[in-house]
């Protein structure tokens, strides 16, 4: 009798804990995300209204950014500039770290390729301010030369062209859009890479025993058959890639620098993230707001890019 | 001269790549691999070469000894050092539960068709721009923490842009990271070791913690990899850390500095300076030194508890 009932409590007691622990873990899962759904309404509520003060949507996105003693402003530079570096970075990402992505997923039986994904593990974790750093040193031991051997000949072989190349091609300054390309460039192909080797190393045996039996040549079974079974994840991963880079900042701090004007590519370029930083630190509110409102794009672009790969995915 | 060719001798090195992919398929993608181990040693090569002025004058005391004065050309990164160390102490301390949590809430308490609704967040939560948690911080986050704080004890936080801030940013920032990798490991208890788990009678919150003990490599390996990340991130803390950059100071409710929020507040004006860009470049291989020991850290330990 009495052992049934300590039983009874025990049960109970133990039924209990169990829901508080429960619903402690749940608290604590649930305050992970709470803070996002935060972040974004606080974006876009100022964000929205700092645009429409600052002279509506068409203005704020092709306008140049409000001087402190000004009422209106946009980010038309910013948008220019942030839009041909993830594009050069994200392409060049994936050109790179697709590639990479089969070694370490198909030849993991290779020594090398475990050394391989071992520093891609460490690439993909590293501080992003660190690689806009080496970006920088390399560009300031490899400016001169590179501008005095081939960059001038070259711009001067192509001037016939017309004057809007040199917007894209010509002497680069010390800091510029190509590297900051570079950089985003190197935090992408990490991502494009891991995700990759992932998707190559599930693929199932017999399926790999068929591509390599129909396609004849080792690259096309590895680039063409398997590259059909797993160009969904691969797609995925460069679009969550370019979201990722769109919105980094430390890696262009010492690369492209940040302009308020449009600008050639070939000395420092703005981009929204880089706005953002300088703009919120600034005593001025029109800059602040102005700051708000290219948060509230620059988060925009990312939930589409985000939001597309999650449904494509 | 050296850096020209690096830069110049990319392209025939991708071009080769390319090519040996159709010609000699594994030795084009044996030339990728050795692009990214390249990529690596010459980071911390360049960083070796770039801060050398400054360890060939003051040896190791430039990561030993506190105060950062530009005039007297006199340079220390411990006030830095001990800010990275706290903000990341508070962060890895706030971010470890609500990852448990994460991991928890998605495998056991959602229904099925909740989960990827709650990954995808979770997931959202790594994607989203961490200037824009900079930007919450600087206007949101800081005055919240200020008054919550100064309300609990008696005026402890004189500004709301502190390391405890940047700790709590942090916090936000890291735990999708650790937390992917806890559910990793979680997804992949056996289901033999699950059945065994409820046939002994153990209700859902025992089960949970019996397979959190089971998973522990994978809590271990995601603790490291997120304080890698918190030890790294610079523009979000570098907006609420306080730049406080001369004074040391181990009270996380003062304004402070972490290795790479110094990086990125002092290089604009580092040129200026004789020896700075040199200091900032030996912050730099610091930070180097503990990715790579870190990361290698994690790696080693998820690779060894592979379930």
């Amino acid at each position: 009798m009495t052992a049934e009932r300590k039983a009874g409590d025990t049960t109970a007691v133990r039924m209990v804990i169990n829901w508080l622990g429960l619903g402690l873990f749940a608290l604590l899962g649930v305050a992970a995300v709470v803070p996002l759904f935060l972040i974004i309404g606080d974006v876009y509520i100022k964000g929205i209204d700092a645009i429409n003060r600052l002279g509506g949507l068409w203005h704020f996105l092709t306008g140049l950014p409000p001087t402190p003693y000004e009422e209106s402003g946009g980010i038309g530079p910013m948008l220019v500039g942030t839009l041909y570096m993830t594009v050069l970075g994200a392409l060049l990402g994936i050109a790179v770290g697709f590639p990479l992505g089969v070694y370490i997923g198909e030849m993991r039986r290779e020594k090398f390729s475990n050394v391989a994904r071992a520093g891609i593990n460490v690439l993909v974790e590293f501080p992003t301010i660190v690689i806009g750093l080496f970006v920088y040193a390399v560009m300031s031991l490899a400016k001169e030369d590179l501008n005095r051997y081939l960059l001038d000949p070259f711009s001067n072989a192509i001037s016939p062209v017309g004057g809007w190349i040199t917007q894209f091609i010509g002497p680069l300054d010390g800091f510029n859009a190509y590297a900051g390309a570079a950089a985003l460039s190197i935090i992408m192909i990490p991502y494009v890479a891991l995700i990759t080797a992932s998707a190559y190393a599930s693929i199932e045996q017999p399926l790999r025993e068929a591509a390599y039996a129909t396609a004849g040549r080792e690259f096309n079974a590895l680039f063409v058959v398997l590259r059909k079974a797993v160009s969904r994840a691969v797609l995925t991963a460069a679009l969550l890639g370019t979201a990722k880079i769109a919105g980094e900042t430390a890696p262009l701090l010492f690369t492209a620098f940040g302009n308020f004007y449009y600008g050639p590519f070939t000395g420092p370029t703005a981009a929204v993230p880089l706005w953002v930083w300088y703009a919120a630190q600034t005593p001025y509110e029109v800059q602040i707001a102005s700051a708000y409102g290219a948060a509230a794009v620059l988060l925009t672009i990312i939930l589409t890019v985000f939001i597309i790969a999650r449904i494509r995915g | 001269m050296l850096g020209f060719l690096l830069v110049v001798l990319l392209i025939p090195y991708l071009i080769a790549a390319y090519g040996l992919l159709f010609v000699k398929l594994r030795w084009g993608l044996r030339l990728f691999g050795a692009f990214i181990v390249i990529t690596i040693g010459l980071l911390t090569a360049m960083f070796l070469v770039e801060a050398y002025p400054i360890i060939a004058r003051d040896g190791v005391a430039v990561f030993l000894q506190t105060g950062w004065d530009p005039v007297r050309e006199s340079y220390g990164v411990l006030q830095a050092l001990t800010g990275t160390v706290l903000t990341s102490a508070v962060a890895m301390a706030l971010a470890m539960p609500m990852a448990l949590g994460v991991a928890v809430t998605i495998n056991e308490i959602l229904p099925a068709r909740w989960r990827g609704v709650f990954g995808s967040l979770v997931d959202l939560t790594a994607t989203m721009p961490t200037v824009i948690y900079g930007l919450w911080g600087l206007f949101v986050l800081g005055p919240t923490l200020q008054s919550l704080v100064n309300t609990l004890t008696r005026d402890t936080m004189t500004s709301p842009y502190t390391l405890f801030t940047a700790g709590v940013l942090l916090a936000i920032m890291i735990t999708p990271y650790a937390a992917a990798v806890i559910r990793e490991g979680y997804a992949l208890v056996p289901k033999p070791v699950e059945e065994a788990i409820y046939a002994v009678g153990a209700t859902r919150f025992e089960a949970a913690l019996i397979k959190l003990r089971y998973v522990r490599n994978y809590i271990l390996g995601g603790f490291f990899l997120a304080l890698g990340r918190a030890m790294g991130e610079t523009v979000a803390v570098a907006m609420v850390v306080g730049g406080n950059f001369v004074r040391f100071t181990t009270n996380i409710f003062e304004s402070g500095i972490t290795i790479s929020s110094l990086i990125a507040l002092q290089f604009p004006n580092a040129a200026s300076y004789q020896y700075m860009v040199p200091a900032l470049f030996a912050g730099a291989l610091l930070l180097t030194l503990f990715g790579l020991a870190i990361n290698a850290v994690a790696i080693y330990i998820i690779q060894r508890g592979q379930i």
